[in-house]
Parts: C-alpha cells; structure tokens; sequence
C-alpha cells in the first residue's frame, strides 16, 4: 500500500470534526491497508511519533539552499503558515518538476522503516542531496507527511481513545480491552496488529477492565441547607484521576480517559503487586512533597505523564504518591453499592492492614486521603480557602449514604472550587501565534500600572472566543505603535481582566511578581486602562493569600 | 524619478484616479465617471453619475443592482477617447466580463490589471497578455506559499467529497459570482452525476452566464423546506454568507466546505470552521502575478490589494524590477 493512503487518511482526519466519521475514516483505513502499514499508521497516530530527524529551521535552511531561494521570503511565509513542514510543502509545490524523474510508490512502512533510518547513515552532504531527492520523487501529495516526520512534528488530532474506539468496532470487542492491548511499548509490526485485532480474549484482558468512574458536579446553593454531618469532606487535589486495579496479581492503572499508563509510573505498579489482596482503588495520582506532604504543581506531574518507562533519577527527582478516595472492589467483591461511609471505613481497615507489612513500605507511594471536619458551612469555607496553602483546588464534599454510580451523576458528589485570582490590565505587546493560530496576533502581553507606567506583569494566550481573537487582531493592525519582528507594542488602550492561579515574588520579571497560568478571562471594554489595576494590587492580594 | 503627482494614475482617497481624464477605477464612493474592472461588489458603488464597463459587465451589474444605473460599453479592445487619453479594456480572466485597462497618453501605456488570473477558466475569457509601460497590479496572494492546482483536480476532489457521503447533503460555498459558476462547469466534468441545488443569489447569475453563452450545468434553486431524504447525496452551492446564523438548520445531517483560495494554509482552513477546504482561487498565485509582470514588460511596478511588502523585494533583488510606491 502506497505512503498516498496514509497521506489521505492525514487530509481526511485533518478535515473531518465529527467522531464518529473520524473512527468511520479510521476502520476503513485498517481494513483496506497492509498489517505493517496499519500498525505504522497506529504508532504514529497515538503520537509515538519517531524522533526528530532534522529541525524546522534545518529544513528551512536547506531548501533555500537547494532551490536559491532567499531565507526572508521563506521566513515571511512561515509568518502566515506557522509550521515550517508545511512551508516547505507549499513551496516545493513551486519546485519539484519531476516530470523526468520516476515518482516513487512506497508505502508507510518502507518510509519509516528503510528510507528515514538510512538517511541517518549518510554524512552531512549525502543527507541533503538524498532529502532533495526524495522531495522529487515522492508524489506531491505526501511531501507533508514526508517533511513533518522529517522534523519531528507529526500531530493529527486523534486520541489513544478514538483508535481504540476504530479497532474496536472493527472487531467488534470492547473497547477496555483494546486499550489493554494498546497498553505498552508498542512496535510496529504484523504480529503487533494482528495481536491487536484478535478476536479471541483472554482471561487477563478482561480482569483489567476499570468501573466507570463518579464524577463531581459543581457546588449548588441548595447544599448548605442540608445537615453538614451528612457529608464527607476530601481535599480536591489537582493531579490525575485514576482507578488503580489489582486483580488476579496484575495490577493495572487507569485513567479516566481510559487510559492505561502502566509505563509512567512503574514504581507504583511494582509496589501495588506486592500487595496480599485483589482490589480496585479510586484515587489520585500527585507528584508529591514528602516533606511538607503536600502536592507539587500540575507541571512537575506533566514531567511524568508522557514519559514512558521514565529512568531511576526521574522517578527520584519527581516522586509519585497515589491517594485513594475509595475502595471499590475487594478480594473480587464488588462494593459500589455499598453506602460510602462504610466503603470508607473499609478502605481504612485495608490499608492499614497493607501499612503494618513491614517487609513491603508502600507509604513512599501509596495512601488515602486523609478527610476533613468542617464544624459548619462557613467553617467548610474557611477550609477552602484555605486550600491554596496545601496546592489543592478546594474541597470535594461527599454524600456519606451515597453508592458508587457512575457518571457525573446530580446530588453525591461536589466540588467546591477555590475562586481564581484576578487583576485588570492593560494590553501593551502582541505577537503572532502559531499553528492553527498563524496569521493572526494571539500571544498577548499584559502591563499594571506602577505610579503613571505600565509594566508588563504577564503574557497570555487563551480565553479569548475565535471572534474576539479576530476582532482584537483587527484593532492590533490599526493601534500598532512599533514593530520588532513578530511583535508589535500597541497604543494602550484596551483592558482585560487576567485570572491566574499563584501570584509569588520574583527578581526575574520587571514587575517584581510572577503569576501562574495567566490567561484572560473577560474583554473588560467597559473599563478604560485608568481602571485598571496597579502593581500595588498585585502586592496586596499576595499578602492577602500568604 | 517623477513625483506621484505627476504620475497619469494615483491613488487619491483611496481609490485609483486618473486626473487627466477626471475618472475613476472601481472608486469605493460615488463620483462623476468611474470605470468598472467587473461586476463584485467590493469594485463597485452606488450612486456615480455615470459607469463604462465591458459588456457582460454591464448586464451582470443590472441584473444584481437593478436598471437603474447608466453604463456605458466597449468591447474587448475597442478603444476609446476621454480627454485626449486613450482607454481600453482586455480581458483578465478573474470573471465574466472582468477586465484590465489600459490607458494610452502621449505614447505613455499604463496598465491596471483589475482582478485577474491565468488559470483556464471556461466561463471567460483567457487574460490577454498586455504590454506596457507602467503596471498597476493586484496582490492578493503575493507569496510564494501559493501555489494553485489545476481546477480539473480541486473538482475532482470536490466529486469525491460528495459521493463520499452519500448519507449527507453536501454544502460548498463559494463566492455567488464567479465562482460558482466556474465550479459548476467543472464539476459536470467529473462523475458527480447526482442533482446541484443553488442559492437565489447563485440561481440569478447562473441564469445571467447561461444568457450570456456561457456552458453551465443547470441547477435547482433551493427552497428553505425540501424534504431532507431529497438533498441526501446531493450538492448544494451557497454564499459564504449563509455559513454562520441560523440558515444551516434548515439542513439535516450535513458537511460543509468553502471553495477558496486561502483553504491551501491549514491554519486557516481550521480556523474558517469549514469541514473542509478547497484551494481554487479567480485570482493569480504568485506564479501568475510574477508572470504577468514580466511579460508585460513593465518597466515600473505598483501593487495594491494585498500585502505587496515580499513581492516588491522579491522583484527588486532578484528580477531587478522597479517596484514603485503609491501613496495611500
């Protein structure tokens, strides 16, 4: 089968929004290409992408040397496309006359199997020469998959989840069990595809399955007129949510985008199987301070989810902690309908039963979460915001006499959010964006006021609708003071409230502070930049919250 | 080098203007004498005492404005006199009836391509290549990034969208003059063979086209309660207009494109909110322009519509092309 489906099935997923075309294009795809192609295509797809073979600027630089062309225009052209892979795509459209050459036919598997991996066999001048050659052999519409494998950059917006969904309506088993087969170092082969899409399933696959997970609503006014002792009170951690499941031995780590991420966290699974008991936990999983037994951010954790069999060092220098909420399932029982206060009082009595194993210490890895007593309402509020000192989110509250349903089902669970921290500011910088963001100016820079100066206090992206992004780009292009190079300083003039969630000290900026995942979350054209905040309200909402 | 004042043809409030002759090009608001490249809204305005245009021009004009306007026709290449200035339209295969100008003064050719492109188009006439002194081009897709595929091929690909889903209607929109009645005549090449609905607005000027000679497949004019098992399998040619509101949910189970020459840049074909795109532009690519500026043997270059910044340096480093400056 030839590289052109592959580059096809690219257009098609690229163009298409709705999933279930998405898994309809995938199945037909697996149905009418070769096993090796298929499980190519799979490893791509679930972003195991190959290694970067050369960078974009390198693939930039080398077709303006090959064809003449002056780096400014190609540069300028990247100003509207905003990926390097298909500049040269679009430009090469201009260039490769390969009337008098043979157009090569290979497939997917030939691509990623032979020609990229002998590539890096050749020295400096070979490589070049070869990448031009195949920029003129390669049929016109595969140099995009072609150049973005070259620098690395294949992405297509396919989850784990929606080619599990594809295989398992190909061969019509569930879709847990996919998941479990997908789970691991995949390697592209036949055996790997055909493994993938057997029919028959053993016994292991099926004791992997996951319940479907309880998730909570947002709280409601109507809860504070029940009775506070009716409710169990849970820190609301910001980590991965996940059900941890030994059965028969094999333990299994789910998240609730069903995923299975045995890989990331290997010292949790070794750990987990030295456990006497079957049982399936429901938890989270942290990057945590064991000294000051609290989480670390959500960015140390993202250091480890996409890491598969990540080394000693970073298992030691981001260590991992699972806290169970609730115990689930013991010993093959299945305990969700069991009221959660008792589902509680199980979970302790195992636990502590596993702790007092002294040949096995799980407490580096593994405990449950320690529940709160609010005396009252405005006491569970104080606790809340307390939250931020100990990097959680706020309060999960629980209904005791609730069973495990599944879903975001109305009236057992809730989360009670600490509020985000806000400041208005002025709009001083833009800067053109990338990607699916090229062309327009999107990456924004904010200032505060310090006596009659604006100082810049942080940059932000998101928030903004795809109208507002197009209506400001508008006003950027008009309210331009100065331009250098992709940034642009603009009259002051616009104000929007930021919401953020730590603000903490910091010699590196200008402005003295430093704010955490700033982003916008209103146009403020109601205030005029004399309404907006001052560096001072900064300070003081620091003091406020330390 | 001349001031621009003395040039034969400035920008003056923001529009093309011939002082010598007191007219202007597709001016943006109303004045004595304009003259008219072709018949989109965005090169025409109400209220000028007086339009010349080409022919088809001038009829495709009444028919979307209405009679009640006084234009007065040439041919193709019938010259003629204002002022002592001698002017004639040729053909720039953007539309029908799409024109470039020349003008003529004392033995001084300036050349305003209008919209244009190169490509084959069957329902006008091919762009005539002009000699000239001084070239006023358009811009639009000044970069080297724009590449165009034959339309052969863009209405193949638009075929096999449609019979891809045979379950869903299949929207395209596309400009309402012009384009649609390009893609029409390409699409009944391919083997699409089921039924094509039109817009009112598209209707209109696929029945002015057919008037006026030119190859089009007949279309049924949409009416807002067909029966939805009816349009399944079908295609369907709307105004870009029609792709935000409240139109689309007279349509069940549907897939929407844009025919556009901006649908080549992914980033912008995501953002367009578009399922799909297809690249087919009635303007030139970068290609075109470079060529029609070369074989016109222009000596002094201007670019408007369009950011001309890449294009200029481009011409001035490496084709040793004088790029001038208007002032706005």
């Amino acid at each position: 089968m030839s590289l052109k489906k592959f580059s096809e099935l690219f257009g098609d997923l690229d163009s298409i929004n709705s999933t279930n075309n998405k898994i309809e294009v995938l199945k037909n795809y697996f149905l009418s290409n070769d096993p090796i192609d298929n499980s190519w295509a799979i490893y791509l797809l679930t972003g195991k992408s190959i290694k970067r073979f050369i960078s974009g600027r390198y693939l930039k630089n080398l077709f303006s040397q090959i064809y003449e062309y002056p780096q400014w225009l190609i540069d300028t052209c990247y100003l509207k496309v905003g990926d390097s892979a298909e500049v040269i795509t679009l430009l090469l459209k201009n260039k490769t006359t390969a009337k008098d050459k043979k157009l090569s036919n290979i497939s997917l598997n030939e691509l990623l199997s032979e020609t990229i991996p002998a590539l890096s066999k050749l020295n400096k001048e070979e490589k070049n020469l070869e990448i031009k050659n195949l920029w003129e052999t390669l049929p016109e519409d595969n140099h995009l998959i072609f150049n973005k494998i070259l620098t690395g950059t294949f992405r297509v917006g396919v989850s784990i989840g929606l080619i599990t969904k594809s295989i398992s309506k190909l061969i019509n088993i569930e879709e847990e069990i996919i998941s479990h087969r997908l789970m691991g170092d995949f390697k592209p082969s036949i055996d790997s595809y055909e493994f993938l899409i057997n029919k028959n399933i053993n016994l292991q696959e099926l004791n992997s399955k996951p319940f479907p997970f309880l998730l909570a609503n947002t709280i409601e006014d109507k809860i504070f007129k029940n009775s506070i002792n009716d409710f169990q009170f849970e820190w609301k951690y910001d980590g991965i949510r996940m059900q941890l499941i030994k059965r028969s031995g094999n333990v299994s780590l789910w998240t609730r985008g069903q995923e299975l991420v045995n890989e990331s966290f290997p010292e949790l699974v070794e750990k987990m199987s030295h456990i006497k008991d079957d049982f399936v936990l429901d938890g989270e999983l942290l990057v945590w301070n064991f000294k000051e037994q609290i989480a670390f951010d959500f960015s140390l954790l993202q250091k480890r989810i996409n890491r598969k069999s990540p080394t000693r060092s970073i298992q030691l220098k981001y260590p991992i902690i699972f806290i169970a909420y609730d115990l689930l399932e013991i010993n093959g029982r299945d305990i969700r309908e069991v009221k959660l206060e008792n589902r509680r009082i199980e979970l302790e009595k195992y636990f502590s039963k596993w702790q007092n194993n002294i040949e096995n210490n799980i407490s580096d890895t593994f405990k449950i979460c320690d529940l709160i007593f609010p005396k009252d309402w405005p006491d569970a509020l104080t606790y809340k915001e307390k939250s931020r000192e100990n990097n959680t989110e706020g309060l999960i509250i629980k209904k005791k006499s609730s069973i495990y349903s599944s879903g975001r089902k109305k009236g057992i669970w809730w989360k009670y959010k600490v509020d985000p921290m806000q400041l208005d500011a002025v709009l001083i910088y833009a800067k053109g964006g990338s990607g699916r963001r090229a062309g327009l100016y999107t990456d924004y820079s904010f200032a505060l006021w310090k006596d009659k100066e604006l100082i810049k206090f942080a940059s932000a992206y998101s928030g903004l609708t795809n109208m507002e992004i197009k209506e400001l780009d508008k006003w950027i292009r008009k309210n331009t003071i100065e331009k250098f190079g992709p940034v642009r300083s603009l009259k002051p003039e616009m104000v929007f409230e930021i919401s953020f969630e730590k603000i903490q000290i910091s010699n590196r900026h200008k402005s003295g502070i430093a704010v955490r995942f700033p982003r916008i979350t209103k146009w403020r054209k109601d205030k005029k930049i004399n309404d907006a905040d001052s560096l001072e309200n900064a300070y003081e909402l620091m003091k406020k919250i330390s | 080098m001349r001031t621009k004042q003395e040039y034969l043809i400035r920008y003056k409030d923001g529009n093309l203007y011939c002082e010598l002759a007191d007219i202007w090009i597709d001016p943006s608001k109303p004045v004595k004498k304009a003259l008219i490249t072709h018949a989109h809204f965005d090169h025409f305005t109400f209220g000028c005492d007086e339009y010349i245009s080409t022919k088809e021009t001038a009829i495709l004009l009444k028919e979307r404005v209405g009679d009640n306007i006084k234009i007065k026709t040439f041919e193709y290449g019938e010259e003629f006199k204002i002022n002592g200035i001698n002017i004639s339209f040729h053909p720039s295969g953007h539309i029908l009836g799409s024109s470039q100008i020349r003008f003529i003064f004392a033995e001084e050719k300036w050349l305003i391509s209008g919209d244009f492109k190169l490509q084959k188009d069957q329902t006008c006439k091919q762009y005539e290549i002009v000699k000239t002194d001084y070239l006023i081009s358009e811009c639009t897709f000044g970069l080297p990034i724009f590449k165009w595929d034959e339309s052969k091929k863009i209405a193949h690909d638009i075929s096999k969208w449609i019979t891809n889903a045979p379950e869903k209607t299949s929207l395209l929109f596309c400009y309402s003059l012009g384009k649609a009645q390009r893609l029409l005549n390409e699409i009944s090449q391919t083997n699409f063979k089921g039924n094509i609905y039109s817009h009112g607005s598209i209707h209109k000027m696929n029945n002015t086209y057919r008037e006026l000679g030119i190859d089009i497949r007949d279309t049924i004019q949409i009416e807002n309660k067909k029966k939805i098992d009816q349009l399944k399998g079908s295609l369907i040619l709307l105004p870009p207009s029609l792709s935000k509101g409240s139109y689309l949910k007279n349509f069940k189970n549907i897939q929407t494109a844009f025919a556009s020459g901006w649908m080549s840049i992914r980033a912008l074909r995501k953002r367009s909110g578009y399922d799909k795109g297809f690249a087919i532009s009635d303007h030139a690519d970068w290609d075109g322009i470079l060529e029609v500026v070369k074989k016109s043997e222009a000596k002094n270059v201007f670019f408007h519509h369009g950011d001309s910044e890449a294009l200029s340096k481009y011409l001035v480093e490496k084709e040793s092309i004088n790029v001038l400056l208007f002032g706005k």
